[in-house]
């Protein structure tokens, strides 16, 4: 048999590259309406009256009056509405759908509404408390008690836009008795279930289908089920199908970005050795909750990085202001407290006057230490053997030389990082319960029955090499269509790099046991569900034992210029070292590295996105500003083998691994480019400049 | 509604339309040409490139009445040539489609700088893609995939 | 209903021109975002509008007695290809936009279009451009400086189109453009810096200057440029804190979605020094 993560060509490539693929705003349908969004023209007021004007016929107003559910999008906590009813709680907050035959009178129609508002006061920053979680490791007031010198400082994050390239669209329409939805997604399951709840209907009147997905990066995780609800709404209402796509400035206005966060970190030391760290972090959720606690979940667990801190305390908050809501971005809370994380030991080390290098070392985390949340690493890690492989590519010792008569400072910065692999605590076993199914049918081909889409990552591919290894069948023999919920069980959301390593791992079990028929049978169905291993323990409440199954772990170095004149950085060079445990297929690993390396550096020294007065003020492509191939720099990525027992192969999760990184590492780069400590990101030309104007820096 | 003429994909097409409106949204409902995806509407994303009399143009941003006796061609015309052919190989080879979303536009960006510059440098193609924005792959497996056509394609541009 | 013309020619433009008001099209670049509409129905065009871009009696280039004059359709791109074409405007081309949109933009475009971040209008400052425009009976030439009256203002007539772009080429020992945009390629200007010298024998014969987007229109100083010339290039150097005070006054940006006034009158200065200490 082959090594697995041989690369084979990815079995949808040739139909996306030709226009083939069929993305939702592609679908016609016969009578099909369009849909529009009325929204608040307010960030925080009381509705006192809705004026709608006459529609002429074949024209509908669908509102909070159509819900016969309760009037929530059904994610974790009962906060965000569909559709705004007494109160609006952020600008653009759905208000009603408009829908009907010709664009041109929709519009119509929604510039006839008539809303009265009593305008309140809005609230931004981090002063509204919604959510707030608290725990401690070892005795961390011994570690104060004990300290001799506390090094504090406090880091702050921007927003990120997942800029998919596809915006969010949905097509709706009624068939054989049920509401059915087609879509831009990457969770069927949560949209059906969403869908189920707002029209207060049996499980079997909803359908969910995934069209080609064009992106989605997170940003099609949660923010869907809105956009369904809205829709199915409609449908179940005129019966007839209605396509609702979002405008690009639509989308980036209205859709969840990732959170912005301010994060203090303390530091308890005595004798250059750290005794403990407080860590304290503030979300902004925006209007609403969401998947905000589970975004600071993941947050506050990564308070210690790739390191192991015996003694410490860490708390969090989730703050509600009157803007978009924010949510799910490729790692979840992460990318947020790795950049504090990695800024922080670095600015301890100064502050010490150590060598990073040397500090980073004494507190790498090792097989066997307690995590965060006292917690076991239990599988081999293999940082070093990693670290040794990128100082020697890299020749990271003569990266920079100084050139005082170069137009640029040159500068070299490392990130160290680890990625927890799947969802946070036990939820994979509270919550998702995933089921998988593998059907073999009567003329020799293998289906692969379940939710999980393919948004780029190459999932299709991945699934089908993994069922067609083990059973030992050409790849052609296997099918994987996109889910539809008539037909796949529900093996949980396309997120939290989980889809490969359990979803994958249940499929290959499935495909292992159907191994034993496969020859002999005609037809043969079989399921298998999630169990979570006995030895992985989790203390929801207390924030105690494994919050993740497993691991992931990288390494990135990234060198940059920055102009002397006009402080903008220049992208030089970047390696990368990923233990992902095995590649199910190198080049689908290395193509999500290539991507998310770019997001996390993006996201680390380019991409500015601020709300002004609650408003999004890079509301479009031209404004907000992500890498162009010109932007890209010279990318070596190398992967390492740490084969982890429960993947399929041995693979963990790698989606967003590849991300988290990035922007410590270019902060630290311009940092050392510089010669001035950086507290936020995106390290724009204008904050580059304002830490050159600063003396005391 | 003023008569337009145009050749589309090597066919001639003589149309009664508006003239202001864009040529992405004739492509796509009148044509059903739906290789050409709508991903900005202002002409920064390359998601609707199209060639029109052979180079590079975002659909987005064209009346109907600027294509007026010119020749288009959409992806849907590009693969069913050699060229076409051979670029979306070196695609699949390269691995340089992800979402796919972008592909399209970035397969003719590929065909409009090999027609300009049949053996570009890297840097060369950074520029000939630099008007089509990609989020998922970090554009260095889609650079990959136009050096791989260029040396493959020996002699057709 | 609003009319939409596609003329046969120039003249015939000018004709209906002369009898109503119409917006122009011509690449589109700018109009079709601003006009821009719900996906799939048309740009809201709320006047008569005449598309010129296939007019090629305005589609030309060529090099006349020192001059390279510029018909108002023809695309940067190609201008940028055009041998004579000065280096300074072949610089500010090639990180305009992208490739797709450099085939439809315009210099035309740009004047007509009056943004204070128009990317080649720095460059027809500093040489002193002139522009053609017509209309069905009458024909000007006015200075690039009296055409932009301000942002998105100029001094064009309801009748009038422009012609052709008139640049006369210059000698310059040493030039420099620099667009700071939020990204290297496909980008909008916060500020950008253009500086061409001529020097000979040591001595800064011809020195001119202009800051894009840092006010509302192009900020070229002859008064300020006139104090300098004939100064050796040592001279000039040692008086760089004189130059930097003497524009200061002239640049006032503001802060928006793409940056903010300070940084962008900190780095236009910076760029005039770097310039200057680097002759």
């Amino acid at each position: 048999m082959t090594d697995i993560s041989k690369t084979i060509k990815k079995v949808d490539s040739d139909e996306k590259a030709t226009g083939k693929a069929v993305y939702v705003s592609d679908i016609k349908m016969d009578g099909m309406l369009y849909a529009k969004t009325f929204r608040s023209k307010h960030q925080h007021a009381l509705i006192k009256s809705i004026k709608y004007p006459k529609l002429e016929e074949g024209y509908y107003i669908i509102d909070h009056n159509d819900i016969k559910g309760k009037n929530f999008v059904k994610i974790i906590f009962e906060d965000m509405v569909v559709f705004a009813d007494k109160k609006v709680n952020y600008y653009l907050e759905p208000i009603a759908l408009v829908v009907g035959k010709d664009k041109l009178i929709i519009e119509k129609i929604i510039n006839e509404i008539e809303v009265e508002y009593e305008v309140l006061e809005p609230v931004y920053g981090y002063v509204n408390s919604e959510i707030n979680y608290h725990f401690t490791k070892g005795n961390i007031e011994r570690a104060k008690m004990d300290s001799e010198k506390t090094i504090e400082y406090t880091y702050d994050t921007g927003y990120q836009e997942q800029l998919y390239i596809e915006p969010q669209g949905m097509i709706g329409y009624f068939e054989d008795n049920q509401v059915v939805l087609n879509g831009s997604i990457q969770c069927p399951y949560y949209v059906k279930n969403a869908v189920v709840s707002i029209l207060g209907s049996d499980d079997d009147y909803v359908r969910v289908i995934q069209a080609t997905v064009g992106g989605a990066f997170g940003g099609k995780e949660e923010f869907p089920s809105l956009l369904a609800c809205h829709l199915a709404l409609a449908v179940d209402k005129i019966k007839k199908p209605i396509k609702l796509i979002y405008e690009r400035e639509e989308d980036m206005e209205t859709t969840t970005k990732r959170h912005p966060a301010k994060i203090t970190l303390k530091a308890y030391t005595k004798n250059n050795k750290i005794l403990g760290m407080s860590s304290n972090v503030a979300i902004d959720g925006g209007a609403y909750i969401g998947l905000s606690g589970v975004v600071l979940s993941r947050a506050l667990i990564a308070s210690t990085g790739a390191y192991t801190i015996d003694n410490l305390e860490v708390t969090g908050d989730v703050f509600l202001t009157n803007t978009v809501p924010n949510g799910a971005f490729r790692g979840f809370g992460a990318p947020q407290m790795l950049f504090a994380v990695e800024m922080f030991i670095h600015h301890i080390a100064k502050d010490l006057n150590i060598d990073p290098l040397v500090l980073r070392r004494q507190y790498l985390a090792k097989q066997g230490d307690a995590t965060s949340t006292s917690g076991k690493f239990r599988d081999p890690i293999i940082m070093n053997e990693m670290l040794k492989t990128i100082l020697e590519i890299s020749d990271y010792k003569k990266l920079v030389k100084p050139n005082l008569k170069s137009k640029y400072y040159e500068g070299v910065g490392m990130s160290w990082f680890l990625h927890g692999c799947g969802f946070t605590g036990s939820g994979e076993a509270t919550h998702i319960k995933a089921v998988v199914k593998l059907k073999k049918t009567k003329d020799g081909l293998v289906h692969i029955l379940i939710a999980a889409v393919d948004m780029g990552q190459g999932v299709k591919t991945t699934m089908k090499k993994i069922v067609a290894n083990i059973l030992n069948i050409p790849i052609e023999k296997v099918v994987y269509n996109n889910p539809d919920t008539n037909f796949v069980p529900d093996s949980g959301p396309t997120v939290a790099s989980r889809t490969i390593m359990i979803v994958g791992g249940l499929v290959a079990r499935a495909a292992l046991k159907l191994k034993k028929h496969y020859r002999h049978l005609d037809e043969k169905t079989v399921t298998e569900t999630f169990k979570q291993p006995e030895y992985i323990k989790w203390d929801e409440e207390n924030f105690k034992g494994d919050a993740y199954p497993a691991y992931s772990w990288g390494i990135n170095i990234v060198k940059v210029e920055v102009d002397k004149a006009t402080y903008q950085v220049n992208l030089k060079n970047v390696w990368s070292i990923y233990d992902v445990g095995k590649a199910i297929d190198e080049q689908i690993i290395l193509g999500q590295a290539d991507g998310g390396t770019m997001q996390g550096l993006g996201y680390g020294y380019l991409e500015v996105m601020n709300a002004v007065d609650g408003k999004i003020a890079q509301k479009n492509v031209t404004d907000y500003i992500i890498p162009t191939s010109v932007d890209t720099p010279d990318m070596e990525t190398y992967l390492m083998d740490n084969p982890y027992p429960l993947g399929p192969y041995g693979a963990k999760g790698a989606g967003e691994l590849t991300l988290v990184g990035g922007a410590p590492a270019v902060a630290l780069a311009i940092e050392n480019a510089i010669g001035k400590k950086v507290y936020k990101i995106p390290v724009t030309p204008e904050y580059i400049m304002e830490l050159m104007n600063d003396d005391e820096n | 509604m003023m008569k337009i003429k145009f050749e589309l994909n090597n066919k001639e097409y003589v149309f009664n339309e508006d003239p202001s409106k864009r040529l992405l949204d004739i492509l796509r409902n009148n044509f059903s040409l739906t290789g050409i995806k709508e991903g900005c509407g202002e002409g920064e994303c390359g998601a609707c490139a199209v060639l029109i009399n052979g180079e590079l143009i975002n659909s987005c941003l064209v009346p109907l009445a600027n294509v007026h006796n010119k020749k288009i061609m959409t992806i849907e015309g590009l693969s069913e040539t050699k060229r076409g052919k051979l670029i979306k190989d070196s695609f699949s080879k390269a691995g340089a489609v992800q979402c796919g979303f972008c592909t399209p536009g970035m397969m003719m960006a590929t065909e409009a700088l090999l027609n300009k510059t049949a053996h570009p440098t890297v840097d060369e193609i950074k520029i000939g893609l630099s008007g089509n924005l990609c989020r998922c792959t970090g554009y260095n497996m889609i650079i990959e995939a136009v050096l791989l056509a260029s040396k493959e394609g020996e002699g057709l541009w | 209903m609003v009319k939409h013309i596609i003329p046969n020619s120039l003249s015939e433009a000018l004709d209906y021109m002369s009898k109503d008001e119409y917006k122009i099209v011509s690449g589109g670049t700018d109009l079709m975002v601003q006009k821009r509409a719900w996906a799939e129905t048309p740009p809201k065009f709320d006047q008569n509008t005449i598309y010129i871009f296939n007019l090629m009696d305005l589609k030309y280039i060529k090099k006349e007695n020192n001059k390279i004059i510029i018909g108002a359709n023809y695309p940067v791109e190609k201008i940028k290809d055009f041998k004579s074409t000065p280096i300074l405007l072949k610089k500010a081309i090639e990180i305009m936009a992208s490739p797709a949109l450099r085939n439809l933009a315009t210099i035309a475009g740009n004047i007509g279009n009056a943004s204070p971040a128009g990317d080649t209008l720095p460059i027809l400052y500093v040489h002193d451009a002139l522009v053609k425009i017509v209309s069905k009976n009458n024909s000007r030439i006015v200075p690039i400086n009296e055409v932009i009256l301000s942002v998105r203002k100029t001094c064009i007539n309801k009748d009038e189109m422009i012609k052709e772009i008139i640049i006369p080429i210059l000698e310059f020992t040493k030039t420099s453009f620099v667009k700071v945009g939020g990204r290297k390629a496909d980008a909008i200007s916060k500020t950008s810096f253009t500086g061409a010298v001529n020097v000979k024998d040591g001595i800064v014969k011809d020195i001119r200057i202009a800051f894009g987007a840092v006010n509302v229109t192009v900020v070229r100083k002859k008064e300020i440029e006139n104090k300098y010339k004939g100064l050796s290039v040592l001279e000039l150097q040692s008086r760089i804190n004189e130059i930097l005070n003497d524009y200061e006054p002239f640049i006032k940006p503001i802060t928006d979605q793409r940056s903010n006034k300070d940084y962008r009158k900190q780095v236009s200065l910076n760029l005039l020094k770097e310039f200057i200490n680097n002759l």
